[in-house]
């Protein structure tokens, strides 16, 4: 166990709320990002459950309404900058989709910092711990999220 | 204005001369004021046909039925079918052809203009007191038989929110039009609903969908009503995952359902978020599933939202053109991706 996910556990217990997030990361940038992030023993926060999808422009707004379903506190995707796709045009077509659901978040009266993208290459280790930073520092004060949570009590 | 006899010499002449199969229209119904759909095959069926304020429907959805029923009787179709459209209607068919769920050549479209007027909402009328036996277009009036007499209304005061703020209230593509083109009529400047719901806080917008998330019944009438609700698996029912007998218990349990059948919340806002995004630039806003729904849950807004959404940062305009790129399979490079970190 990191040394910042002990932390977690210890907040956890101690009832500080810490938002759980879940990332998902495209397989040829954010991914392997998230990887450099990891083997350069940068420290961020562990709230974030990586899930590796084979690129940004392959997440379903399913993927996205599920996650928030199932609890998430806060939902990031993340691609390869505009022009680096794998797939040449996935993140233009994710780019269209995921404004389309961030929009309807919003709209129905969804906190709009609990869903974020973001751009990380697979060179930015620092800019996917930062993202994770942020994500966590802006994710605290909304506490969690129980407006699309099932309860499954 | 638009004689109701020009409309059934068009179906009789092309039933007659069986130029189609079919004729998809609208007739007085059994109850009262309103119309229904009918089809009709015999010429002679014509003079049943009628048009007038309640001729509200989107019949494009029996064009789907049509298809889904060739398909299941494994037959193709020997001349096309007819079907009496309005301005919306005909969008929502240029969608179809456009995700080639049928081609051109299968439909010959009677185009109606609504002439710088547009359909009743009955519930503006029922608000009203008024309970009528018919109803008739009369330049900017309605106007309604009832057991005190004739009532004329100005057609604005009851007419669906949709066809008031309707920017094309003509079908642009047809084989035979009737009326006059009167684009450009707008009554109320479009999304004038969807502006003033949005002038309402986050908060305020939360407690509203809250509400209405808690009241869905989730009797699905709205996928069923709308014409581009089509698939034959929809994502949204877990039990319409195949399951034979070599399916195994392990594999029926490891299914993916992505929203549970219980009507909660959040299963009916996982719903409403999944129909209007898989709507998103398919969507013409032909509101039929809003006046299907049995508890009024208001879907228009969720619809409008989407269009609006396409038309301002996209440039996308839903049943615009058959041949062109479909709004979630396109992109620009000057997409908006401010929001992006
Ligand atoms: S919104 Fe209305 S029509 Fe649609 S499932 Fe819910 S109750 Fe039924
Ligand atoms: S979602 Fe509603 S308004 Fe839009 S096409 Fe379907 S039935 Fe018509």
């Amino acid at each position: 166990m990191s040394h910042s996910q002990a932390e977690v556990t210890q907040a956890e217990a101690s009832g500080e709320f810490e938002p759980r997030i879940v990332a998902f990361l495209c397989k040829w940038c954010s991914s392997a990002g998230s990887d450099l992030a990891g083997v350069s023993r940068m420290q961020y926060p562990s709230n974030a459950t990586p899930i590796t999808v084979p690129c940004s422009g392959s997440v379903s707004p399913m993927y996205i309404l599920s996650a928030f379903k199932k609890g998430a506190d806060g939902v990031l995707v993340s691609g390869c900058h505009i022009g680096d796709c794998h797939y040449i045009e996935g993140n233009f077509l994710a780019r269209r989709k995921i404004h389309l659901v961030k929009e309807l978040l919003g709209f129905v009266g969804i906190e709009p910092d609990r869903f974020r993208m973001s751009w990380v290459s697979a060179a930015e280790g620092a800019k996917y711990s930062n993202v994770i930073k942020d994500f966590v520092e802006d994710l605290k004060p909304l506490g969690p999220q129980n407006k699309m949570k099932a309860d499954r009590s | 204005m638009i004689n109701i006899q020009d409309m059934r010499d068009t179906a009789r002449g092309l039933l007659t001369k069986k130029e189609v199969r079919a004729v998809i229209g609208y007739r007085r119904s059994t109850n009262g004021m309103l119309a229904e759909p009918v089809v009709i095959t015999d010429p002679a069926q014509a003079d049943e046909l009628i048009w007038d304020p309640t001729c509200f429907h989107n019949l494009s959805l029996y064009l789907v039925e049509d298809r889904k029923f060739l398909t299941h009787v494994r037959k193709t179709a020997d001349a096309p079918i007819a079907i009496v459209a309005k301005g919306c209607d005909a969008r929502s068919i240029v969608v179809l052809m456009q995700e080639h769920y049928f081609e051109r050549k299968d439909v010959y479209i009677i185009g109606m203009s609504c002439e710088g007027s547009g359909v009743l909402d009955e519930r503006k009328l029922a608000a009203k007191g008024i309970r009528a036996t018919d109803a008739a277009f009369d330049g900017d009036d309605f106007v309604f038989a009832t057991a005190q007499g004739e009532q004329r209304i100005a057609a604005r005061e009851v007419m669906a929110d949709r066809c008031l703020e309707c920017r094309e209230p003509f079908p642009k593509e047809h084989n035979a039009v009737l009326g006059e083109n009167k684009t450009g009529r707008e009554l109320n400047a479009p999304f004038t609903a969807l502006h003033r719901f949005e002038e309402l806080d986050a908060g305020a917008r939360w407690k509203f969908w809250e509400h209405q998330f808690e009241r869905c019944i989730r009797c699905f009438a709205c996928r069923s009503v709308c014409p581009m609700c089509y698939c034959e698996e929809c994502v949204v029912d877990s039990i319409s995952f195949p399951v034979t007998g070599q399916t195994s218990a392990e594999e029926k349990a490891n299914r993916v359902r992505w929203i549970e059948r219980s009507a909660t919340r959040p299963e009916n806002m996982t719903y409403h978020m999944t129909r209007v995004l898989h709507l998103a630039g398919r969507c013409i806003d032909c509101n039929e599933c809003e006046r299907v729904c049995p508890v009024n849950i208001p879907l228009r807004l969720l619809n409008n939202k989407m269009e609006r959404e396409a038309r301002e940062e996209f440039g996308y305009e839903p049943g615009a053109s058959i041949g062109g790129p479909s709004l979630t399979a396109s992109f620009l490079d000057t997409d908006p991706g401010k929001f992006i970190r």
